[in-house]
C-alpha cells in the first residue's frame, strides 16, 4: 500500500498535490513567524507614548532593568499611586481594567512580548550598565501604545551589536561573543 | 517490520511527519501562552527576578540554629544554615532544610476553629491541591477566638489556668511566664520528646551531684583527642546535633593534629557508633559499672591515688557482666588515661534506664580523672543566653506525670497547648489521653492538625515558623552565649495568627492584672522589649547607639549574640571525692529481650508530616516511609524470622505490631524500634503509618526523673504475616536473598 501511495506522488497528479502541501506548510509556517513578531493583545491597550511624552523615564516603572535579569513589570500600586489622583482614570474606558484590579485586588495579566528562549540568560543590568539605552534593542516607545518587537531577537540579533560594541578590541571581543556568556 | 511496510518506507513516513510536526510547531508562538502578573503592592527591596534572603531562627528542634532563608517573589524557595550564627555556622541537618515541606503542608490548621474533642479536620484522601477539599475549614473569627480566650482567662481562677508548651519558641515562653507571674496562673510548663530522649534532667541532677551545680554540659568534642560517648547519639538528634557534627569534624580533623578517635558505647548501633572508631555493644544496664570500672583502671594507668568514686568497682566483674572482655576495658583505660585530651560524654538511652543518674555520674566522673575541665577538648557549662540567668531545664517525663496527675485530679479548669503534641510525644502509660477529659476547656495553638489538637475545645493556629517573629535561646552547643531571632520571611499564608498576638489582645480584653501584665501593642513590641538591655552590653556581635537600629541589625544577622566565651568551668574538686554506685539497672516487664527505642534522626516528633522526611532513608537500616524493630540475624534465626515478618512485641505497658528489620549492628538480646511514626492524626503524610514505640514504654523513671525509656524488658511473638518495609539498600544477596537460599 505504501508503496503504491509513493508510486502516485510520482505522478503529475501526485506532484501537484506535493507541491500544494509544500506552499500550504510554506505559508502556514510564514504566518507563524509574522505572527510571532505582532505584538499581542494585551489586557490593557497601554500607551507607552503617552507616558514618556509626560517625561516618565524608562526606569521609573521597570526599574528591574538596572538591578538585575528582569525590567519587571510594575506593581499596580506603582500605577496607582499616579492615576488615583487623575480623573481621567475614574471614566475613562480604556483605564477601567486597571482600576477593576486595583479595587478587586487581582493583578492585571501581561503577556510577555520581548522574549528569548531558555537557553539565553539574558540579563538587563549589564546592558544597562555598559551604557546600552532601552532603545537599542525595543525601539523607539515614544511612538508605539503596546510594546511591540522592532526585530527578532535572535542570535544574529545579539552578536551584531556584540561585535559592533568589542570593535578592534580583541579581548572584549572574545568575551562577548563567548558561548558561555549568554549560554550557561 | 510487516510485510506491508518495509523500514525504508517507514523512515520515509517518519521522515516526512517529523518535518511537518517540526514545521507546524516550531513557528507557533508558543511562549505567547504565557502570562505576567505583576505585584499589586511590591514589597520593599524586592526585585523582579532577584531573589531575597532572609536570616531567621530554625523551628523544627529547639536547638535555635540560624537559617537564611531564599524568597523570591513572596515565596520561601529555599533554607540553608546561616553561616553568621555561632551554633550552627551555616549548617542545618535534614530537618532544618524540610522545614518548607510545613510551610506549604496542605493539611495545616487555616484560621480559628471551634471544634468537637475527637472530630477528625480533614479527609485524609482528599486531593491535596484542590482547596475544595482541603481541612480545617475556620468557623470562627479572630474576635471571637480572641474573646475565647479573653474568657477563659478571666472566668477562671488564675491557678486553675494552666499552659503547657514545647521547647520552642523562647519568647512566647517568656511571654506567658510573665503573664504567669504577674496574674497567679500556674508557671508554664516545658516539655519536648526530644527531651525527654535526651535525659536532660539527669544530666543537669547529675551535674549538681558532682559539681555542685545544675546545668546543661557542654563537650568540647571538636578539641578533643579521644572521646568516649555512652550512649550520647550527638551525631543525630542528641542537644544540638549540628554543632556537635561540627565537632567531630574537628575531631577528625588531622591536618593541624592528630587524628582524634571516637569510642561509642551503646548495645545498638546508631550511626553516631556507625562513625566511631570502636562500637563497644555492651549489656543495656551496665554502663555506669564499665564507666567506673575504665576509671578505676585509667587511675591506675596514670597512677593517681585510688579515689572514691571509683574505689568499690570491680573491673573482672564489670567485664562480665558487661560482656566486654577485661583485655578490652585495659585496653580503653589506656587509651583514655594516655591521651592528650579525652573526653568522656554521658546520655541518651544509658541515661534512660532506672539507674540513668548513677551512669551519668559515673561518666562525668570519668572525666575527673583526666581532669579536662574547662580546658579545650573537655567538660563545660554551656553559656547561658544572653537574657538568662540561670539554667532553664524543659519539664521531666516525672513532672509531667505530675502535672497529668493534676489535670486528674481537677486542679485544672483551662489548658492551653502550644508547641508540643503531649498525646504523641509522652508515653501512652502516662495517661495524657485520659486525663484531658477532666479538663473542662483545652485551647490548643496548634499549626497543624496533630493528636492534641484533635483533643481540643479549641484550635487557634500559629503561624509557622517561616512566618513567625521570635527568638531562641541556645542551651547548648555554642561556645559563646547566643540569642537565635526569627522573623518573618514570608506573609502568612493562611488565616493564621501569632500566639503571642492572641494572648496579648486578650489580656488587653480581660483587663485589671492581665492587661497590667502584657502592656504591649502586639507580638513585635514585646519583642522589642526584651531584646532592649542587650543594647547596653559591649562584647556584642553587634552595637547600636537605639533599639531600632539593633534590631535592623538583629533581623540582619538573625540574632545576636556576644564574641566571648561564655562557657564556665564546672567546680570539680569534690567531683571524685564521693561513691559512686556501679549497680546494674533493673528492667520493668517480664521478656527477653532488652528494649530500645530510640529517635529517628530526620522523623522525631513532629517530622512526619514532611514528605522530604518520610522518603529520606533512616542512616543505618535505609528504610522509608515505615517503622520497623532492628533484631540481630541470630536472634532472627532463631524465632524463625526473616525481613518484615510481623511481630508482636509485648511490654507491660503495651503490644505493638512490627515489622523485623535485621541489623547485624544490635547486639543478640536487644531489640530496637525509632520514634518518629504512628500519628494518629497530624496530616495526611503523617498518619496510619507505622507505630509509636512510646505506647510501649511504662510509667518508670529514673532518680532524676527522667523516664527510664530503655528500662523495659519485652517479649516477641511472631504472628506469621509479612508486611514489607521500602528500603533504599538492595537486598539481593544479603542474607541469601534472591540466590535461591531463602530458608
Amino acid at each position: 500500500m505504501i508503496k503504491r501511495f509513493f508510486d502516485w506522488l510520482k505522478k503529475p497528479l501526485g506532484l501537484i498535490a506535493v507541491g500544494i502541501t509544500f506552499l500550504a506548510l510554506f505559508s502556514l509556517a510564514a504566518y507563524g513567524i509574522s505572527l510571532s513578531q505582532q505584538p499581542p493583545a494585551q489586557p490593557v491597550q497601554f500607551p507607552h507614548k503617552i507616558h514618556i511624552a509626560f517625561g516618565i523615564q524608562c526606569l521609573y516603572c521597570h526599574p528591574g532593568a538596572a538591578k538585575g535579569p528582569a525590567a519587571g513589570i510594575p506593581a499596580e500600586a506603582k500605577c496607582w499611586g499616579c492615576h488615583n489622583q487623575i480623573v481621567k482614570t475614574q471614566t475613562s474606558i480604556l483605564l477601567k481594567p486597571l482600576k477593576d484590579s486595583v479595587i478587586s485586588g487581582t493583578p492585571l495579566q501581561w503577556v510577555p512580548v520581548a522574549q528569548v528562549p531558555d537557553f539565553v540568560q539574558f540579563n538587563h543590568r549589564a546592558h544597562i550598565a555598559a551604557g546600552q539605552n532601552c532603545e537599542n534593542c525595543h525601539g523607539d516607545m515614544s511612538k508605539m501604545t503596546v510594546a511591540e518587537n522592532p526585530q527578532i531577537f535572535n542570535m544574529g540579533f545579539c552578536l551584531k551589536c556584540h561585535t559592533k560594541v568589542a570593535g578592534e578590541n580583541h579581548d572584549l571581543l572574545v568575551k562577548l561573543t563567548d558561548c558561555g556568556t549568554c549560554h550557561y | 517490520m510487516s510485510d506491508k511496510l518495509s523500514r525504508r518506507d517507514f523512515l520515509k513516513l517518519a521522515g516526512v511527519g517529523a518535518a511537518t510536526t517540526a514545521i507546524l510547531t516550531g513557528c507557533g508562538p508558543a511562549s505567547r501562552l504565557v502570562k505576567r502578573e505583576p505585584y499589586l503592592q511590591m514589597p520593599e527591596y524586592t526585585y523582579n527576578g532577584l531573589s531575597t534572603y532572609y536570616a531567621t531562627t530554625c523551628r523544627e528542634c529547639a536547638a535555635g540554629c540560624g537559617l537564611i532563608v531564599r524568597t523570591s517573589q513572596g515565596r520561601a524557595l529555599k533554607t540553608e544554615g546561616s553561616a553568621n550564627n555561632p551554633l550552627n555556622l551555616g549548617k542545618t541537618c535534614a530537618r532544618g532544610q524540610a522545614t518548607l515541606q510545613g510551610l506549604y503542608n496542605p493539611n495545616r490548621v487555616r484560621g480559628p476553629i471551634k471544634h468537637t474533642r475527637g472530630e477528625r479536620l480533614y479527609d485524609t484522601a482528599a486531593d491535596p491541591f484542590n482547596d475544595e477539599f482541603a481541612d480545617a475549614k475556620s468557623n470562627m473569627d479572630w474576635a471571637a477566638a480572641t474573646q475565647t480566650v479573653a474568657d477563659a482567662l478571666k472566668n477562671n481562677k488564675p491557678e486553675e489556668i494552666a499552659f503547657l508548651m514545647g521547647m520552642a519558641p523562647d519568647h512566647l515562653f517568656d511571654l506567658v511566664a510573665d503573664l504567669a507571674n504577674a496574674t497567679g496562673i500556674q508557671a508554664p510548663v516545658r516539655f519536648g520528646a526530644l527531651s525527654m530522649f535526651e535525659s536532660r534532667a539527669t544530666l543537669s541532677k547529675a551535674s549538681e551531684n558532682l559539681f555542685g551545680q545544675s546545668g546543661l554540659p557542654l563537650f568540647d568534642v571538636g578539641g578533643a583527642q579521644v572521646v568516649f560517648s555512652f550512649g550520647a547519639n550527638f551525631l543525630e538528634t542528641w542537644l544540638s546535633p549540628v554543632s556537635y557534627t561540627r565537632g567531630f569534624a574537628g575531631l577528625r580533623e588531622a591536618q593541624t593534629k592528630l587524628r582524634g578517635k571516637l569510642v561509642q558505647f551503646e548495645s545498638r548501633m546508631s550511626s553516631t557508633a556507625g562513625k566511631a572508631d570502636e562500637w563497644m555493644p555492651l549489656r543495656p544496664g551496665t554502663e555506669a559499672m564499665v564507666a567506673l570500672a575504665i576509671g578505676k583502671l585509667a587511675c591506675e594507668i596514670r597512677g593517681i591515688p585510688m579515689p572514691r568514686a571509683f574505689s568499690d568497682v570491680d573491673p573482672l566483674d564489670a567485664a562480665s557482666k558487661s560482656g566486654i572482655k577485661l583485655e578490652m576495658l585495659n585496653h580503653l583505660a589506656e587509651m583514655f588515661a594516655n591521651s592528650t585530651g579525652a573526653l568522656a560524654i554521658p546520655g541518651g538511652a544509658a541515661l534512660g534506664q532506672s539507674n540513668g543518674l548513677a551512669v551519668a555520674e559515673a561518666v562525668l566522673a570519668l572525666n575527673a580523672v583526666v581532669d579536662n575541665f574547662g580546658k579545650p577538648g573537655g567538660v563545660f557549662f554551656s553559656a547561658l543566653a544572653p537574657n538568662q540567668t540561670e539554667y532553664q531545664r524543659p519539664a521531666s517525663a516525672k513532672e509531667m506525670a505530675e502535672f497529668v496527675q493534676k489535670m486528674i485530679d481537677g486542679k485544672i479548669k483551662v489548658l492551653f497547648v502550644h508547641g508540643v503534641n503531649p498525646l504523641f510525644e509522652l508515653p501512652t502509660s502516662l495517661q495524657f489521653g485520659g486525663a484531658t477529659k477532666y479538663v473542662p476547656q483545652i485551647i490548643s495553638f496548634a499549626t497543624f492538625p496533630d493528636e492534641t489538637a484533635l483533643e481540643a475545645d479549641y484550635i487557634f493556629p500559629d503561624h509557622h515558623g517561616l512566618e513567625s517573629w521570635g527568638y531562641q535561646r541556645v542551651a547548648t552547643g555554642s561556645v559563646g552565649s547566643v540569642l537565635s531571632g526569627a522573623q518573618p520571611v514570608v506573609s502568612p499564608f493562611y488565616d493564621t495568627r501569632a500566639t503571642a498576638d492572641v494572648l496579648i489582645a486578650a489580656a488587653q480584653l480581660a483587663g485589671g492584672k492581665f492587661a497590667a501584665a502584657l502592656p504591649f501593642k502586639d507580638e513585635v513590641e514585646f519583642l522589642f522589649s526584651k531584646v532592649t538591655p542587650l543594647i547596653s552590653e559591649v562584647d556584642g556581635f553587634f552595637s547600636a547607639p537605639d533599639i531600632n537600629t539593633f534590631m535592623a541589625y538583629f533581623q540582619q544577622y538573625g540574632g545576636w549574640w556576644k564574641t566571648t566565651d561564655g562557657r564556665s568551668v564546672p567546680n570539680s574538686a569534690d567531683a571524685l571525692n564521693r561513691s559512686l554506685s556501679g549497680a546494674e539497672a533493673e528492667f520493668a516487664g517480664e521478656g527477653e529481650f532488652f528494649f530500645v527505642p530510640f529517635v529517628s534522626p530526620t522523623l522525631a516528633e513532629a517530622g512526619a508530616n514532611k514528605p522530604w522526611l518520610q522518603e529520606l532513608p533512616d542512616p543505618t537500616t535505609t528504610v522509608m516511609w515505615n517503622t520497623w524493630v532492628e533484631m540481630n540475624p541470630v536472634t532472627a534465626e532463631e524465632l524463625g524470622l526473616e525481613d518484615d515478618d510481623l511481630v508482636a512485641i509485648t511490654s507491660e505497658a503495651g503490644v505493638l505490631e512490627v515489622p523485623v528489620y535485621r541489623y547485624p549492628a544490635i547486639r543478640p538480646d536487644t531489640i530496637a524500634i525509632p520514634f518518629g511514626q504512628g500519628h494518629t492524626a497530624y496530616g495526611r503524610y503523617a498518619e496510619k503509618r507505622g507505630v509509636n514505640p512510646t505506647d510501649l514504654i511504662g510509667q518508670n523513671f529514673n532518680e532524676a526523673g527522667d523516664l527510664a525509656f530503655a528500662g523495659m524488658k519485652v517479649k516477641i511473638k511472631k504472628i506469621g504475616k509479612k508486611k514489607p518495609l521500602s528500603r533504599l539498600e538492595s537486598i539481593m544477596g544479603v542474607y541469601g536473598v534472591g540466590l535461591g537460599e531463602e530458608k
